[in-house]
């Protein structure tokens, strides 16, 4: 037996943390098993609750979140009645981030440039901004009723992304690490990549609460090292460093015989495994070596931070075993100038998404690995930006929207060319369907082979799972 | 496969082996947690979602039974119901429920059964009932309590530690640094171990290493957390808590100086300080947050944060339902909020409209100067009545130049030259418009308007000797709003962003340098100067006063000196987009060498008036303007100004603080915890459980509530985690949960014993540490048998001394020691010490900026460095240090290859090796005793033969690689990350021994404390 160093934490603090007797501890009370069969194994060594359909997932959230009603939900009732005041309820009844006053509706633009296409044998429509995705709709699965319960950035990421709008939960992919552990010795088991800013959520959005750090997403960053002091000191070469890592382990060693305790032995492989990352990374990292075939596809540049690299990084990834890659893009806060700005970003992530998707597909890794394409909200079908006269000024945007947003997933045991969910006719309420976050956790974590109601962790004298006491795995996106 | 016995064997530890059948099985320690666990989520104190009106978690409950017969018949469990339901193979009957997802194992339920059978006693929930003292015999109470479970299970102690690893050990305990050299040596001659217990309980760095413990639960942090996530000043507090600890203020006052400092009658600047413990909470100022929102959030915090603190309680729960397993409801939930729901708002909708943040608006306390600040505040004073007292001298002693001086310029006023008018001879305007020239000589633009543009106007002139230029914008009923601009006839304003002159000269064209612009009237921040400062940006606009006509003048820098006509060539550019254009112009110039014709037209209309007309205010402009034309006074004035704003930027410093209103606000139960959904009014009160208090009605009563002698919890929690940072593990396991679903205490007595302990000492902090460092159970050795590792693997017995990786900042301030850099500088702003580039620019906006500090800031103790929620200190968050956004008890100890990546090669830690060599080599000259020496600063002992052995190998590999590659010692010496500057002159020996301080910095027992 050779656990995965990155998930053998300190036995002691595992011990600690687990509980006094096992039955209450996570992996146990997962698996409804009798407490002497307890490890600190993680749940995919030990059998999931149910066959997993995907084993990995590439998490893709969109910070700022993008005007989902020119993207993915065209509402022709919304575009008739643009520069309309919105009916009184919209304004009333919501709690609006930033317009003050009853706005107008605000519908896609009747241009070419933004029209929507029926595609593929589906026939999903999706914007013309992303003909690359249009290409490959048959693969995707929508939900068109998401809603959540924050309506600022920051609360609004925590609750979609820890189930929770105050700091201090464990990430979902947090929760997917703890349950699921990596699949490669060499790399962590959650891994993030970001384009932009960090989000406002900060490291919470990938953090692990109170779940044991390991589980934490780990940054890999484009620009000086990819993991922070993972370069050798200046002017010490990789040669040298063995001899120095050595002497380490061999007085390590000598300490382990002494005082015996088991923490040491686990020190030395974590020295080892450290050595091992400083070539693994970087070789992950370098996308030199990818054919041009690839580049072209998904528009990279060797050498750049951009988020193309992030979206090949991600395929590396995961083809590595890594269990949780999650990319954040910055920019798509369109309060103002929505149809200037929303093309701008809509072509940054259209290609490298559908190229991804076209990747996977061919190397046959599609099949078991989830592509979520999420944000913290949608936008409103309102205005913001109406002038002094009620007419809407020609540099409007959309406001944050809670109430419904369009999120999609693909591969991983998702219904391809499907879409769940229906929006009221302005795209404003839920018409049939509708999909709460927690909802949309369950179903991510069910696919993924765990019951949400069962992956617990004991904590302030109470077990705590990413849904709380609520979520029900949609049935209606299962494959 | 060793994991899986440890775990295995912790299982069935021979201690934890049930009662012989038939015994009644202990209610809380075996009966509780199953109720707890399985049966309290419908069958407990939460009404709601009660079912059948059964409840369980009372004997009443369970005996008399709501809609049930019989659930429970004590000493009869085959009448009982419940057991029926156990046991049921009926879905529909089964408790729990097939969808509850719980399942009792086989050994539950007998005991369940044995329960009943045995009378079904209920027993309160120990942590509810106020602590006893036990009796002990001898006054080693400790070690009688520990030593009494050990004898129950067969163990015994360890033998004692050495007394280097005891002198370590306790020190880093106490102080969170190793001992020196000298301790060392002291210690090991027959040092007393008493006095050095006392000499680091009363070390001011005993402070520093026990608030990083309590910043923790404070979650202290130096900015507002989420989207900008802004630093704001709240480190006051930070050193009120390390003044505290260090003057060992007793834990009742510390608890109520930080709760309700403010409320204290006459309380004092410190205490107001205190009260920054509640105002660490995070702060969203995104743009578009609910202000009220923010606030109740804190509001929640506050009170859940005060009862992990002082309680030891979840009480989170009963934010939205009456708790599940705690007899904690809703009303005590929002009882206690009620205390804590009088201060002031701490955001509001941004004052400028542009601000993409609200604005942090929140109660701050203005603090005294620091001696620092008050040095250069009395420096600076000096220095400015100096200066003044010289300006005096020199404007006495200019008397009659001042009237000399008024006297000519009066007189040239008199034969003051003209401005003439120049004659156009060619317009150009880049926007495509029309124009003609007027009668006047000005420019008429006309046609379309042009969003921008530049014109080019060559103009000649017979006039000689020429000094000035003017500009003049005219108004004219042609244009929208009369102009002077031609945009809109609201505003039409003009944006002169650059005014170039240049004289053409035999078809060439020279550039005019121009100096001096003046205008009647410039709209504010668009002055005139901004015209010829060659700044695309900047520029000259006159809104709002339209329809009138404005000048400009300009000097030349030098005149032009000609016999005849001159040609010049101006260019007029006006960039600022929407027809911010000049719709009519005239350029004039003037030859006036002797410069009069250049006074403002301010001081000409003065020098016009006659002597005794004057008021008194004219004269001083009069007087201004002469001196300004005196470059030893402008030198002077300019000096002034400049010590005067240091002198007005030495602000004192701020922090923020708890500040109530004056008229409390009234607190409803929140409706699933949403504050737009309130529901019955409360008072304020502490939860019906715990003892009761009468009339309470701000923080100050809740505050004293908490540490009153009745009260169940304080103590023991307090305690409880500071055994637990000395000991690894708490006596009561969960130190954050002492509810029902804690884990029962190992040592309950101890634990009793040593709350009363703290109570009857007066809340004596250094005394009850000093009880529990001064026995042999902390004194073991911690060397693992494989006896204990498989009697007892988590040391929940203590019959070893633990051995754990130190928290984070321990390990930075133990190799700074180590290494000799570290500065014991205390207090103040937070430090910004090595961290990679740019992990702050992508966090969120320009600002705040990190700020590498190089001097010896960047070498004090881990506590002062700056905690930025969204990106604290990466090597810190690599060794579990947590973001402080939430009230964090007990940090996670983890081993990863991240930790170990960290200190090899954080630069930070890199450094620290340098130094450390460069330690080892200067003080210690024999190269046969630099091992051993090098053990002894590390981990306070000489080396064992087999590590000798490794090391010496370690110097002899690298010193031969060093002098074989004598190109290769540059660049690892002279790293631009360094900023310690090596004594040792032998570079081949620097770096080889840099090579094996790394290693040594590495060390498991180095990064442990055992």
């Amino acid at each position: 037996m050779n656990p995965n160093p990155f998930l053998t934490q300190n036995r002691r603090a595992f011990l600690q943390k687990t509980g006094f007797g096992f039955g209450s501890a996570a992996f146990a009370s997962l698996m409804n098993q009798d407490a002497a069969a307890a490890t600190d194994q993680p749940l995919a060594k030990l059998g999931l609750h149910h066959a997993p359909k995907a084993k990995r997932v590439i998490y893709i959230h969109l910070v700022g979140a993008p005007s989902h009603l020119d993207l993915f939900d065209f509402k022709p009732e919304l575009q008739k009645r643009t520069g309309q005041l919105c009916p009184d309820e919209f304004f009333d009844l919501n709690q609006l981030a930033f317009i003050r006053k009853q706005p107008n509706l605000l519908g896609t633009p009747k241009d070419e440039r933004f029209a929507f296409k029926k595609c593929g044998k589906s026939g999903t429509e999706i914007s013309n901004l992303l003909p690359n995705l249009q290409g490959v709709a048959d693969e995707m699965c929508f939900i068109k009723t998401l809603h959540t319960e924050q309506f600022n950035h920051a609360p609004a990421q925590m609750f979609a992304l820890t189930g929770f709008e105050r700091f201090g939960r464990p990430s979902i992919g947090s929760w997917a690490s703890y349950g699921l552990g990596s699949e490669n010795q060499n790399l962590p088991g959650f891994v993030v990549l970001i384009t932009g800013q960090v989000l406002g959520a900060g490291n919470s959005a990938f953090g692990s609460g109170f779940l044991p750090t390991i589980h934490q997403g780990v940054e890999f960053r484009s620009k000086g090292d990819p993991v922070l002091y993972l370069s050798n000191p200046d002017g010490v070469s990789h040669g040298e460093r063995r001899v120095v890592v050595d002497a380490v382990k061999d007085l390590n060693q000598v300490a382990l015989d002494d005082v015996g305790d088991p923490e040491i032995a686990t020190r030395i492989n974590q020295y080892e495994m450290a050595y091992r990352m400083q070539t693994s990374v970087p070789e992950l990292m370098d996308i030199k070596s990818e054919p041009k075939r690839i580049h072209e596809m998904y528009g990279t540049k060797p050498g750049q931070s951009s988020f193309a690299n992030n979206c090949l990084l991600a395929r590396r990834l995961v083809e590595r075993g890594v269990r949780f890659v999650q990319l954040f893009d910055q920019g798509w806060d369109h309060h103002g100038g929505v149809f200037d700005n929303l093309p701008k970003k809509a072509r940054q992530v259209d290609q490298p998404i559908a190229a991804l998707i076209k990747d996977l597909r061919e190397r046959g890794l599609l099949e078991d690995t989830l592509i979520v394409w999420n944000a913290e909200f949608g936008r409103t079908p309102m205005a913001q930006g109406t002038s002094g006269d009620g007419s809407t000024q020609s540099k409007a945007g959309r406001d944050h929207h809670k109430e419904a947003y369009s999120v999609w997933m693909a591969g991983g045991g998702t219904k391809p060319g499907h879409v769940f969910g229906e929006t009221d006719e302005l795209g404003y309420g839920i018409a049939k369907d509708p999909v709460h976050v927690h909802d949309f956790n369950a179903t991510i974590l069910h696919l993924l082979g765990i019951d949400h109601e069962r992956l617990t962790f004991r904590y302030q004298g109470r077990q705590f799972r990413l849904t709380d006491v609520h979520g029900k795995v949609v049935k209606g996106v299962l494959a | 496969m060793l994991i899986r016995r440890v775990i295995a064997s912790l299982l069935i530890l021979p201690w934890m082996a049930l009662q012989a059948e038939g015994d009644a099985p202990d209610f809380n320690r075996e009966i509780r947690p199953i109720l707890a666990e399985n049966c309290f989520h419908c069958h407990g104190p939460d009404e709601k979602s009660r079912e059948g009106g059964l409840r369980l978690d009372t004997f009443k409950g369970a005996t008399e039974g709501g809609e049930f017969a019989d659930p429970v018949v004590p000493g009869k469990p085959d009448e009982s119901e419940l057991i029926a339901r156990i046991y049921s193979k009926d879905p529909e009957e089964l408790m729990p429920p097939p969808d509850a997802k719980r399942t009792l194992t086989e050994k539950e339920k007998k005991l369940l059964e044995r329960w009943i059978a045995s009378g079904a006693k209920y027993e309160e929930h120990w942590a509810w009932v106020s602590p006893v003292r036990a009796s002990v015999p001898g006054n080693k109470p400790v070690d009688t309590f520990i030593l009494r479970r050990l004898e129950q299970e067969g163990l015994k102690f360890s033998k004692p530690a050495t007394s280097g690893n005891l002198l370590r050990r306790l020190s880093l305990d106490l102080i969170g640094l190793p001992p020196s050299p000298d301790d060392f040596e002291r210690f090991s001659n027959g040092g007393d171990y008493e006095a050095e217990v006392d000499r680091l309980l009363a070390s001011p760095r005993f402070g520093e290493r026990w608030a990083r413990h309590w910043l923790d639960l404070a979650r202290y942090a130096d900015s507002n957390g989420f989207q900008a996530d802004q630093l704001r000043p709240s480190w006051a507090y930070r050193d009120w808590v390390i003044d505290a600890l260090n003057s060992n203020m007793p834990y009742d006052q510390f608890t109520i100086e930080q709760l309700a400092g403010d409320l204290l009658p006459k309380s004092d600047l410190r205490q107001k300080i205190a009260t920054g413990f509640h105002r660490t909470v995070t702060c969203n100022v995104e743009a578009g947050v609910s202000p009220e929102g923010n606030r109740m959030n804190q509001v929640f915090d506050r009170v859940n944060t005060t009862a992990t603190v002082w309680l030891g309680v979840t009480l989170e729960c009963a934010q939205c339902h009456d708790h599940k397993f705690d007899p904690f409801t809703m009303k005590d939930y929002y009882s206690l909020f009620a205390y804590f729901n009088n201060t002031p708002i701490e955001v509001q909708p941004p004052s400028n409209k542009n601000d993409v943040s609200h604005d942090f608006v929140g109660p701050y306390l203005d603090l005294p100067l620091s001696p620092e600040q008050q040095r250069k505040a009395d420096q600076l004073d000096e220095m400015i009545a100096d200066l003044t007292r010289e300006r005096e001298k020199l404007n006495e002693g200019s008397e009659s130049e001042f009237v000399a001086w008024q006297e000519s310029a009066l007189a040239s006023l008199t034969s003051q030259p003209k401005w003439q008018a120049m004659k156009v001879t060619a317009f150009q305007s880049s926007g495509g418009d029309e124009h003609r020239v007027l009668k006047n000589g000005s420019v008429l633009l006309t046609g379309k308007v042009p969003d921008t543009a530049t014109y080019t106007v060559e103009v000649e002139t017979e006039l000689r000797d020429i000094t000035g230029f003017r500009l003049e914008t005219l108004p004219h009923p042609d244009l929208p709003g009369k102009g002077p601009g031609r945009g809109d006839a609201v505003r039409p304003n003009f944006v002169l962003h650059e005014f170039r002159a240049a004289l053409k000269e035999g078809g060439k064209e020279r550039p005019i340098a121009l100096q001096k612009a003046e205008a009647d009237f410039s709209q504010k921040n668009w002055g005139v100067a901004g015209a010829i400062d060659g700044k695309a940006k900047t520029g000259w606009a006159i809104s709002p006063q339209f329809g009138r006509p404005h000048q400009a003048t300009f000097e030349l820098v030098e005149p032009i000196l000609n016999a005849s006509g001159s040609k010049f060539v101006f260019q007029l550019l006006q960039n600022f987009g929407k027809g911010r254009v000049i719709g009519n112009v005239r350029i004039s110039a003037i030859s006036d060498p002797s410069g009069a014709g250049s006074l403002p037209p301010g001081i000409v209309a003065i020098l016009k008036k006659s002597e005794g007309k004057r008021n008194a205010k004219q004269v001083e402009n009069l007087r201004s303007h002469f001196l300004n034309s005196d470059p030893k006074l402008v030198r002077l004035e300019a000096q002034l100004a400049r010590l005067k704003k240091e002198r007005s930027d030495l602000k004192v410093d701020q922090t923020l603080v708890m500040v109530e209103l004056e008229k409390p606000r009234k607190t409803h139960i929140l409706k699933r915890g949403n504050f737009l959904a309130p529901d019955v009014e409360v008072t304020p009160g502490t939860p019906t459980r715990l003892p009761k208090l009468e009339n309470s009605s701000n923080r100050l009563d809740l505050a004293k509530w908490l540490v009153r002698r009745d009260n169940p919890l304080t103590a023991r929690v307090a305690v409880n985690r500071w055994w637990a940072e000395l000991f690894g593990n708490g006596i009561v396991a969960t130190l954050e949960d002492f509810g029902t679903q804690s884990e029962p205490p190992t040592h309950p007595e101890l634990l009793d014993w040593l709350a009363v302990e703290l109570m009857e000492s007066g809340w004596d902090m250094k005394h009850v540490l000093k009880t529990i460092v001064m026995s042999q159970t902390y004194g073991q050795s911690s060397r693992l048998t494989p006896e204990l590792l498989e009697k007892d693997p988590r040391n929940l017995l203590f019959a070893r001394a633990p051995r754990f990786r130190m928290d984070a900042e321990r390990l930075r301030d133990n190799a700074l020691t180590i290494s000799g850099l570290l500065s014991t500088k205390m207090h103040g702003k937070p430090i910004m010490p090595y961290q990679p580039n740019g992990l702050w620019r992508q966090t969120g906006r320009n600002e705040p900026k990190w700020v590498e500090q190089k001097d010896e800031n960047r070498w004090r103790r881990g506590i002062y460095i700056v905690y930025r929620r969204a990106a604290p200190y990466p090597s810190m968050v690599n060794f579990d240090a947590p973001d402080r956004s939430s009230c964090t008890v007990q940090r996670p100890r983890t081993n990863t290859p991240i930790q170990a990546l960290t200190m090899l090669n954080d630069p930070a830690y890199v450094e620290m090796a340098l130094a450390l060599a460069d330690r080892i080599l200067t003080e210690s000259k024999a190269p046969n005793e630099r091992v051993n020496y090098a053990f002894g600063l590390t981990l306070g002992r000489s080396a064992t033969p087999r590590e000798m052995k490794i090391i010496e190998e370690l110097v002899r590999s690298r010193g031969e690689y060093y002098r074989g590659n004598q190109n290769k010692l540059n660049a690892v010496l002279k790293s631009p990350k360094f900023f310690y500057n090596p004594k040792h002159e032998n570079k081949i020996e620097l770096a080889t021994w840099f090579q094996v301080a790394n290693a040594l910095l590495n060390l498991d027992e180095v990064m442990t404390r055992n």
